[in-house]
C-alpha cells in the first residue's frame, strides 16, 4: 500500500491525459474536501510562524512528491496555513515517475529542495549517498522524539541520522466487507477460521474474495503488499527484519508459506471471475462486485486509504452499514496483534531557510492535526488528539494502532526499487501460476 | 511566474534571432573579404556549422557517451570489457524483449503500410472519404501515454457473465458463445493488442503519406493505362504501385524506427508484465530501477546498432529520389 499514491496518480486517468509528465501546482488555490476546523488553522498558522522565528520570510520551497487529484488536493490544505503564515511559496511537483524524475534532477544539480515519497528504500539510498540533510540536526532530536514513535523515526533513519520523518501513515491488512451482505465472521479469531467461512461460501458457489492486482506499470503492488503483511504476522516481526535487511533470502520456507497463504484468496473459485479478473481488475476498482445485487464477492484484504477510494465510487454508502472493515486476523496463534502501517516520508536535498522552515512545520502537533483532519490518512504525529478524525474509517483504524500489540512497517517499502519491482511482479506471475513458486521466488533473490 | 516565463520566452528568442542574424552577416563579410574558390568552399560550413553544432551537443556527444558508458561498470568507474554485453544478452527477460522487438519491428511496418495505403486509396473514391481520413489522422495528435489509457480501457476485460466494459469484449460477446478475452493479459493477444494500439496511433501518419504521394502520380498515366485496356486492379498494380514504391520504402522506415523505440504505450499498459516486454522498457528498468548505467547503455548501443541499417538505407533512398517523398 506504500506505492498506493503512486499507483493511484497512475490510475488518474486525467491526469495522464493532461500531463504526459509532470505536474507543478501552485498551492494557491486549495479545495478542501474536507475543510479542517478554524481553529486547527489559526493554531497551524502559528505554528507555522514559530518555525520561521516569528517573522515571514517569503522566498520559496520546491518539493518533489507522488500525490495528484484530490490527494494533492487535500495535502496542499494543509501546506496553505503555512503559507498563508510565513509568506513562502511551496511548489508542490507532483508526479508518478518519481524514481526516475528525481534520479535525473539530482544528477542534473537541479535537485528539489525537498522529498515526500512513500518509497522509503529510495530514500535510504539517498541517505547513504549523502544527498539528505539530517533532520534531526534541522527540526532538534528532541521535537522529534516528542512528536514521532520510536518505530517511525527508526524508520526513517539511518547510521543514527534522520533521514525522514514521516508525514502521513495508512494502517495496512485490513479486510473491507459490505456489512448488509456478508454473513461471515466480522471478528474472526484466525485467519483459518475467516478462510473456513471463505471455503464455505466457495463450495455454496459463491466467490468470496474481491481482488483487483491492476495498477498501471505498478501492477501487483496489492499482492506484494498483503504478502508481506502476511510474512510478517505468521513468521514474525524478527525474521521479517531479516528478510527484509537482506539476512533471510527469499527462497526461505516462511516466504514460500506466506505465498501460499496470500494463493489461498486467488485460488480459482475462491476469487471473483477467476485469476484472469483477478490480474486484469483495477486495485480502486475490486470492490466494486461487493455492491451488485447479488453481490458477486464479499472480501477486500486492503489498506485504510481503501474506505475513502471505494466511497468516491459510491458516495452514498453509509460507513458502518454498507462498507465496513475488520483487521485481517492473526495468521499464526503465538504472534497476535500484530499490524503494519505504511506511509510517506518528508526528505531535505537542499537546506535553506525555507525548506528548514516547511519541515519543521510538518514535525509540529497542530500540522499533523491537519493531516488527520483531511481525513484520507492517519496523523504520523503521536500528539495529536484522536478526536479529530471525524471519518468513520480513520477513527476506527486509529483505535486498532492503538490496540495493537506491535506495530512494524512494510518491509518492501523498505527494499531497494529493483527488488520492489520484482516482488510486484512475482505477485501477478504467483497469482498466475502458483505452481512456478520456485522460480518466482530465485528471479526475485537475483535482483538483490 | 507565468509573466516572468513568458518575459523569458519572448528575450530569449529576440536574443537567438539577433545572434544567428549577426553570425551570417558578420561570417559572409568575413568570409566575402577571401579570395573566391575560398568562399565557395567555406560558404556552405558558415551555415551547416549552427545546426552541425547544436546535433553534436545533443545527438552525438550523448551518443558516443552511451557507447562509451556500455563498456564499464553501473556506475561508470570500472572498465568491464563487453561484460554487460554478455550478461545483457544472456537475461532471459532480455530475450523476451528481443523476441517482441523483432514482433513489433515486422508487424508494425507491415501493417501501417496496408492499412495506410488501402485507406489512402480507397478514401478518394467515396463521398465521405475526407471523414474516414479525418478519423484515421486524428489519433496522431494523441500523446502515446493518453493512447495507452484509452487502449487499456478498450480491452478492458470482465469476467464471463459480468456486464463487459471495455470496448473490444463488449463487441466480442455480441457473439453467441463467445468468452471475453483478456487481451492485454493473456500471452496470446498482449503483444498484438500493444502493437494494435500503436497502429491506431501510426496509421494516420501512413495514410497522410501515401495520400500525398497518390496526388503527385500524374491523372494522365491512369488514363493511358486505361485507354490502352488496363482494369483499375491492373492500373493500380503495374502503374500506381510502382510509383509509390519509394514512398513505401519512406513509411515502412519510419515505422520500423517507431518500432524500435516502443516504450511509452507498453510502459503505461503494461509495463512489461506478462512477456510483453520491449527493448526500451528494460533499458528504462536498468536506467531508472536498477540505477545501472552500463547495462542500459548497452541495450541502447544494441538499439542504436538496429537503426544504423535502417538509416542508412533510407538515406539511400532519399539521395536517389532527389527530394525523397
Amino acid at each position: 500500500m506504500q506505492h498506493y499514491r503512486s499507483a493511484a496518480a497512475i490510475a488518474a486517468t486525467a491526469v495522464l491525459v493532461l500531463t504526459a509528465c509532470s505536474t507543478p501546482e501552485s498551492v494557491s488555490t486549495p479545495e478542501a474536501p474536507d475543510a479542517a476546523p478554524d481553529a486547527a488553522v489559526a493554531a497551524a498558522e502559528a505554528a507555522a510562524l514559530e518555525a520561521v522565528g516569528g517573522e515571514t520570510l517569503d522566498g520559496q520551497v520546491t518539493m518533489l512528491g507522488v500525490l495528484g487529484g484530490e490527494e494533492l488536493d487535500a495535502f496542499l490544505t494543509v501546506l496553505a496555513p503555512f503559507e498563508a503564515a510565513t509568506g513562502i511559496e511551496v511548489q508542490y511537483e507532483g508526479t508518478r515517475d518519481f524514481a526516475a524524475v528525481l534520479q535525473t534532477r539530482v544528477d542534473g544539480g537541479n535537485p528539489p529542495d525537498l522529498v515526500a515519497t512513500p518509497a522509503i528504500g529510495e530514500m535510504s539510498a539517498l541517505a547513504d549517498d549523502g544527498v539528505l540533510a539530517d533532520l534531526g540536526e534541522v527540526v532538534g532530536t528532541d521535537v522529534l522524539e516528542a512528536n514521532f514513535s520510536t518505530s517511525l523515526l527508526e524508520t526513517g533513519s539511518l547510521d543514527g541520522a534522520v533521514f525522514g520523518i514521516f508525514s502521513s501513515v495508512n494502517l495496512g491488512g485490513l479486510i473491507w466487507y459490505n456489512p448488509e451482505t456478508y454473513d461471515g465472521p466480522t471478528d474472526p479469531a484466525s485467519w483459518d477460521e475467516l478462510q473456513e467461512w471463505a471455503q464455505g461460501a466457495a463450495d455454496a458457489g459463491a466467490t468470496p474474495w474481491c481482488v483487483g492486482l491492476a495498477s498501471g506499470a505498478a501492477s501487483g503492488w496489492p499482492a506484494a503488499d498483503f504478502i508481506d503483511e502476511i510474512l510478517l504476522r505468521q513468521a514474525g516481526p524478527e525474521f521479517h527484519k531479516r528478510w527484509q535487511d537482506g539476512e533471510e533470502p527469499w527462497t526461505s520456507p516462511e516466504l514460500e508459506a506466506a505465498f501460499a497463504t496470500y494463493g489461498e484468496t486467488v485460488a480459482e473459485g475462491m476469487v471473483y471471475g477467476g485469476t484472469t479478473s483477478a490480474l486484469s481488475t483495477d486495485f480502486a476498482k475490486a470492490a466494486n462486485p461487493m455492491f451488485t445485487d447479488p453481490p458477486g464477492c464479499s472480501l477486500l484484504a486492503q489498506a485504510t486509504f481503501m474506505g475513502g477510494i471505494i466511497t468516491d465510487s459510491f458516495p452514498d454508502l453509509a460507513p458502518g452499514e454498507q462498507l465496513d472493515f475488520f483487521p485481517a486476523p492473526d495468521f499464526e496463534a503465538e504472534l497476535p496483534g500484530i499490524r503494519s502501517i505504511s506511509g510517506e516520508i518528508i526528505g531535505m536535498i537542499n537546506q535553506t531557510p525555507q525548506s528548514e522552515a516547511l519541515v519543521k512545520y510538518l514535525a509540529t502537533r497542530e500540522a499533523g492535526t491537519l493531516i488527520a483532519s483531511t481525513g484520507r490518512w492517519l496523523s504520523p504525529n503521536q500528539n495529536v488528539d484522536d478526536e479529530i478524525y471525524e471519518d468513520y474509517f480513520l477513527r476506527k483504524a486509529s483505535q486498532v494502532l492503538v490496540d495493537a500489540e506491535g506495530t512494524y512497517s512494510l518491509g518492501n517499502s523498505l527494499m531497494p526499487q529493483t527488488t520492489v519491482d520484482a516482488f510486484w511482479k512475482a505477485g501477478l506471475d504467483y497469482t498466475q501460476d502458483p505452481s512456478a513458486i520456485g522460480e518466482i521466488l530465485t528471479t526475485i533473490e537475483a535482483t538483490r | 511566474m507565468i509573466a516572468d516565463r513568458i518575459q523569458l520566452v519572448l528575450v530569449a528568442g529576440a536574443l537567438i534571432l539577433a545572434l544567428t542574424f549577426a553570425y551570417l552577416r558578420l561570417g559572409d563579410r568575413a568570409l566575402a573579404r577571401l579570395a573566391r574558390g575560398w568562399y565557395r568552399r567555406l560558404m556552405p560550413w558558415l551555415f551547416v556549422g549552427p545546426a552541425a553544432l547544436v546535433v553534436g551537443l545533443i545527438l552525438v556527444f550523448p551518443g558516443v557517451s552511451t557507447v562509451f558508458l556500455s563498456f564499464f561498470d553501473s556506475d561508470g568507474t570500472q572498465f568491464v570489457g563487453l561484460g554487460n554485453y554478455v550478461s545483457t544478452l544472456s537475461d532471459p527477460v532480455v530475450a523476451i524483449a528481443l523476441r517482441n522487438t523483432g514482433l513489433w519491428v515486422i508487424l508494425l511496418p507491415a501493417l501501417s503500410a496496408v492499412v495506410g495505403l488501402t485507406i489512402a486509396v480507397l478514401a478518394d473514391r467515396v463521398r465521405y472519404g475526407g471523414l474516414v481520413k479525418a478519423a484515421l489522422f486524428l489519433p496522431i495528435a494523441i500523446s502515446a501515454v493518453a493512447a495507452g489509457v484509452i487502449w487499456s480501457f478498450m480491452y478492458e476485460y470482465q469476467p464471463p457473465l459480468a456486464s463487459q466494459t471495455g470496448t473490444m469484449n463488449a463487441v466480442l460477446t455480441l457473439l453467441p458463445t463467445v468468452e471475453p478475452i483478456a487481451w492485454i493479459i493473456d500471452t496470446a493477444t498482449n503483444n498484438y493488442a500493444l502493437i494494435g494500439a500503436t497502429l491506431w496511433t501510426q496509421a494516420g501518419f501512413a495514410m497522410v503519406i501515401f495520400a500525398a504521394a497518390l496526388r503527385s502520380i500524374p491523372d494522365e498515366l491512369q488514363e493511358a493505362a486505361r485507354l490502352d485496356g488496363a482494369s483499375e486492379r491492373q492500373a493500380f498494380r503495374y502503374v500506381t504501385l510502382p510509383l509509390l514504391v519509394p514512398t513505401v520504402v519512406v513509411v515502412m522506415t519510419t515505422m520500423t524506427v517507431i518500432a524500435l523505440k516502443a516504450f511509452d504505450i507498453v510502459y503505461v499498459m503494461t509495463n512489461g508484465a506478462y512477456g510483453t516486454d520491449v527493448l526500451s522498457t528494460v533499458m528504462y528498468r536498468a536506467l531508472f530501477t536498477a540505477k545501472d548505467n552500463g547495462a542500459a547503455g548497452a541495450i541502447a548501443t544494441i538499439l542504436m546498432l538496429a537503426v544504423v541499417p535502417i538509416m542508412i538505407y533510407n538515406l539511400r533512398q532519399f539521395r536517389r529520389q532527389g527530394s525523397g517523398v
